[in-house]
């Protein structure tokens, strides 16, 4: 009942028109960079983050809840008609979505991942609602301890559970925890590997690292290939945006199992939004009636993992807001514009800045809604956006990138920082290794340093309090069995499959 | 580059993060953990996981997305990628001498090289269009200071 009374306390601010017009901008700029290839919003919401200081604190989450969201709305566009998936969690959309684009089932597709898009990300807001207050009152019993065998179960499931290979999701989180350590340590007053350059000494700006990696990385990637001017198909917007019927009844409970598996994997560490697409897809496939169609065009291949998709993306924001850990490069980038403000993540979040998380929470209801209305009617601007000349738009976001950097200290240091991280995305692109770890690395690592000191000081000076304390000795058996589990099994299988 | 070469790279960023770690000075101040314990750690998992890598890399299992049939380059691919870090290096040479949206147009025209589009007007008045819109919303609308936005308006 309480936070039923904080969420209308958040609907009251939300619903401020000011506040509302932050949403709406949020919405629309999310949309437009999920229909963008090359553009998503941790890189949006990175360019974003210079406005911190002329923008308050509500209007701005608000508007960064939107881009995010809007985001997961967005990319099933660019799937659907363009079979080229701006995230990873957007691929087994293109699975059916794109067939069903070549059977002349463009609109149903795209109306099946709106509609699904908003039921569960309604779920998955209702579901942060009424758990996020329960997650805080447990985290509330959180010391340093527990909070630095957190931190490393986070970083070592981003990097050693998602992406192709443990070891390259180790080194990327090795560079990031590096990157970190950059820049005067603020206990000691000392500098460290900052190489004699005063600009060095405030450490690396995150919006420098994470526009670096995801724009001009992935620009300069793209131009080594050399394929992207040569342009994918854009598949006509054909049949009605009418779902019809029998559309409708193999939709519905494809979207409720979707974000049912949506919510709870994405707001664990290792969640992320791929797991759940994957599980859902099979699912449906398992579950329809109609299992011939798929790889065909199955609109319940498109419904189901569209709906895990949006509620992983509500789920990513639990951990965020009620403990302070991000789980995903975006999240971490909101992380970073939450210390921006001087605003502390964690549990206290919600005692101290109850009104905002509240706002930001009843701005999601609000921006499904906004989505929802903005995605099908203008669908035909969205198709018209995948049809700007790759040299055009790759211009565009690199000049705004710049923009963006150069903008938020004046720093032509910055800029050239800007490029030599753009370098490392293009190597890490071109040998697979992730950046979300690098990046999660980079902003939980003095975070760490911070919680390691604080518990070293109480325990004085006792490294076994990280393994005695029951809760942190949990956190950190499960970090441990997460970096042995997975290549056991991997030889366990090899060697069975022998 | 190779797979081999990066771990090569990797094991030297490690040699100069050792090396800076060994001259982080120690604090004066009576600490349980000083500032180089953090650091140190992760420089040594770091030149663990570069050298695993490494060897990795010498089996052959890591892998490289040029050799990838529908991933890798097609013929000029390092004049495409010059071109595009030289759009970025005319930003950072003239920004501060000719204002945003000069650098900015040479910025926008280096990557559009870089997406085969010929270097001529129309890439240069498209650029310019697109370096002027975004000074304008970003400098003029949202008060981010980007600086003037022409030499003689410096």
């Amino acid at each position: 009942m309480e936070a039923f009374d904080a969420l209308m306390g958040g609907f009251a601010v939300a619903l401020q028109p000011t506040t509302l017009m932050w949403g709406f901008v949020g919405c629309f700029v999310g949309t437009l960079v999920g229909v963008l290839p090359g553009i998503g919003p941790a890189l949006t919401i990175a360019l974003l983050l210079p406005l911190t200081y002329h923008v308050p604190a509500t209007s701005m989450f608000v508007m960064f809840a939107g881009i995010y969201y809007g985001a997961a709305y967005g990319g099933s566009t660019t799937s659907i008609l363009l079979n080229t998936p701006g995230e990873s969690a957007a691929v087994v959309t293109a699975l059916e979505g794109n067939k069903m684009a070549r059977r002349g089932r463009a609109g149903q597709a795209l109306a099946t991942a709106a509609i699904g898009s908003f039921v569960a990300g309604t779920i998955g807001t209702l579901a942060l609602t009424f758990v996020a207050p329960w997650v805080v009152e447990a985290a509330l019993a959180f010391g340093p301890a527990e909070y630095f065998s957190l931190m490393v179960l986070s970083v070592v499931a981003v990097s050693a559970v998602l992406g192709n290979s443990m070891l390259r999701g180790l080194v990327a989180l090795g560079l990031g925890l590096l990157l970190g350590m950059v820049g005067v340590d603020l206990q000691t007053g000392q500098p460290r590997f900052t190489f004699g350059r005063p600009e060095l000494l405030d450490g690396i700006e995150v919006t420098v690292a994470a526009v670096g990696l995801f724009a001009v990385g992935e620009a300069l990637y793209l131009a080594w290939q050399g394929r992207e001017s040569k342009g994918g198909e854009v598949m006509k917007l054909s049949g009605s945006l009418w779902m019809s019927k029998s559309d409708w009844a193999r939709s519905w409970k494809a979207w409720f199992r979707g974000a049912f598996f949506g919510f709870p994997i994405g707001a664990m560490p290792a969640g992320g939004a791929e797991l759940p697409t994957l599980l859902s897809y099979y699912t449906e496939k398992k579950l329809s009636k109609h299992p011939e169609e798929f790889g065909h065009g199955a609109i319940e291949g498109v419904a189901g993992p569209e709906a895990a998709n949006n509620a992983a993306a509500a789920g990513v924001l639990m951990p965020l807001l009620t403990l302070g850990i991000p789980t995903s490069a975006t999240a971490a980038i909101m992380l970073s514009a939450f210390e921006g403000y001087g605003i502390q993540t964690g549990p206290q979040l919600f005692s101290q800045q109850g009104s905002l998380v509240w706002t930001l929470i009843a701005s999601l209801y609000i921006g499904n809604v906004i989505l929802l209305v903005l995605n099908l009617p203008l669908v035909s601007l969205w198709v018209k956006l995948l049809k700007i000349p790759p040299p055009w738009l790759y211009a565009g976001i690199i000049v705004i990138s710049t923009a963006g950097v150069y903008g938020a200290g004046n720093s032509v240091f910055n800029v050239g920082l800007l490029f030599v991280f753009g370098l490392l995305g293009y190597i890490m692109r071109r040998f697979d290794f992730p950046a979300a770890p690098l990046i999660v690395g980079l902003i939980l690592a003095p975070l760490g340093e911070q919680s390691m000191r604080q518990a070293l000081t109480i325990s004085q000076g006792d490294w076994s309090t990280f393994f005695t304390r029951p809760l942190s000795g949990s956190l950190m058996a499960i970090a441990t069995l997460l970096l042995i589990v997975p290549p056991l099994w991997k030889q366990w299988r090899s060697r069975s499959q022998r | 580059m190779t797979p081999l070469r990066v771990a090569l790279l990797l094991v030297a960023l490690c040699g100069v993060a050792a090396w800076q770690v060994t001259v982080i000075p120690e604090s004066l101040m009576q600490m349980t953990v000083g500032p180089t314990l953090a650091p140190g750690v992760i420089v040594a998992a770091l030149s663990l996981f570069a050298v695993l890598y490494g060897i990795s890399a010498w089996r052959g299992r890591q892998t490289d997305e040029s050799e990838a049939p529908d991933q890798s380059p097609l013929p000029g691919a390092n004049a495409r990628v010059l071109s595009l870090l030289g759009g970025g290096l005319a930003f950072i040479a003239l920004v501060i001498p000719l204002g945003f949206v000069i650098p900015g147009t040479l910025c926008g025209m280096g990557v559009a090289r870089a997406f085969d589009a010929p270097l001529g007007l129309k890439s240069a008045l498209i650029c310019a269009a697109i370096a002027s819109t975004f000074w304008f919303v970003f400098a003029q609308l949202l008060g981010v200071g980007l600086g003037p936005a022409l030499p003689w308006l410096i």
